[in-house]
């Protein structure tokens, strides 16, 4: 068997919906377990105080990585036929702005809205109510934003692609990065932990 | 070794595996697959030896009628011949260029070449490359044209053979061919293609158009 189990049709579009249900429920219960359910410790990151929202998701990235890395060398997995979403660059960098700006002053982002809301808190319920009131206006404005929203198209881009270097070798770099980033937020949290004492005394 | 490793915390094992797992991957090569493909040489013998990779004209005729989209078909002819005549539906796409189509593997994909060399050849190809919805048309644009543009009937005709020819006449009609009624064999009436511009069902998408692609992402 080799994956994507999709492309190569070993089910149909209705078990799809079934399987990413359960992807869904699965993010959901990690992102719980690691507390994203709660505004404060997501906002904790933006004060540099709790820096766990970086960890988790650069952990997420890497252990992806080296999965559907090693599992397409292996030949278990045909790497090109996962879908890779097309880089719009302008359109991308003016919606980080605005998921940025949502996520300090809400206390969530749209998946943590979720996780927080099916544990019953209520500030991440008004979230996700939040959410649908922001696609329901995408969706009306459509026509006025369909400039920006199709604006600088750049494909289906991959940073060996980009770069011009070695799958391998970006691999590797990313690991370094994400090794260098965790080393560098708990020193960071240490840092900061330390000059609460040194108010609070 | 084994001690240091044991006296490392979780999360240090952790970043350890990670760092090992990265530096191998810049000696262990591109996961990409190249051009170099497997195949399962057993599996393809008896799909052969079934004639499950055969698909018949009449099957596709009626399929195109019936305004079904749930496949696509490839011409592997040059473009030249293409442009002067192709089943409705069907796409152009050279055999040098089937890799880097835009076929999906699950996909069904329906080739034909002139008589059914050159399909047979491409067949192999996808299969090889992992299309597992691949078929020939048997008999090629040949059997397409003898079967369904301009069928005839022998002049012996049973019962049976009769009531098939009523019924592809009519599929003959839609695809603007011509039907030899009561021609003998030998009576080699001079055959005109039929335009280019037949109807074709609104279902099916124009030939050459670009599949709509299907928005997959988060």
């Amino acid at each position: 068997m080799t994956a994507p189990f999709f492309k190569y049709g070993f089910f149909g579009e209705d078990i799809s919906l079934v399987v990413a249900f359960a992807i869904g429920i699965g993010f959901g219960f990690f992102l719980e377990r690691a507390g994203f359910n709660s505004a404060k410790k997501l906002a904790a990151q933006f004060y540099f105080k709790d820096l766990t929202v970086f960890k988790v998701m650069f952990t997420a990235i890497v252990t992806a990585m080296l999965g559907v890395y090693y599992l397409s060398v292996f030949g278990v997995m045909d790497l090109g036929l996962v879908y890779l979403t097309p880089t719009f660059l302008l359109p991308e960098i003016i919606g980080g702005f605005i998921l940025g700006i949502g996520f300090v002053v809400g206390g969530y982002c749209p998946g943590t809205a979720c996780v927080g809301a099916a544990t019953g808190r209520i500030d991440a319920l008004v979230l996700f109510v939040g959410i649908f009131a922001g696609v329901f206006g995408f969706n009306e404005f459509y026509p006025l934003l369909k400039g920006l929203y199709l604006a600088t198209p750049m494909g289906q881009l991959t940073l060996p692609q980009v770069t011009g270097l070695p799958y391998g070798f970006i691999v590797f770099a990313v690991v370094l990065m994400a090794l260098g980033g965790f080393w560098g937020a708990e020193w960071v949290e240490k840092k900061m932990a330390a000059r609460k004492v040194e108010a609070s005394s | 070794m084994t001690d240091m490793i044991r006296s490392l915390t979780l999360n240090a094992r952790l970043a350890l595996t990670a760092f090992v797992l990265g530096f191998v991957a810049l000696f262990a090569g591109n996961p990409y697959k190249g051009a170099a493909a497997t195949l399962n040489t057993k599996e393809l013998a008896i799909t052969m030896a079934t004639n499950a990779d055969q698909i018949s004209v009449t099957t596709v005729a009626d399929w195109i009628i019936q305004g079904r989209s749930d496949f696509r078909v490839v011409d592997l002819r040059p473009a030249a011949a293409f442009a002067e005549y192709h089943i409705p539906p069907a796409e152009n796409i050279p055999v040098t260029e089937l890799g880097g189509s835009n076929l999906g593997r699950n996909e069904k994909i329906i080739l034909y070449s002139e008589s059914g060399a050159r399909d047979a050849q491409a067949w192999m190809l996808l299969r090889a490359k992992g299309y597992r919805g691949a078929y020939v048309l048997h008999g090629g644009l040949e059997a397409w044209k003898d079967s369904i543009l301009f069928p005839r009937v022998p002049a012996n005709a049973t019962p049976a053979q009769l009531v098939d020819f009523a019924r592809i006449k009519d599929v003959s009609k839609y695809f603007g061919g011509s039907p030899q009624a009561g021609a003998g064999d030998s009576t080699t009436t001079a055959v005109v293609m039929p335009k280019l511009a037949m109807p074709t069902p609104s279902a099916t998408p124009a030939a050459g158009a670009p599949k709509k692609k299907k928005k997959e992402g988060c």
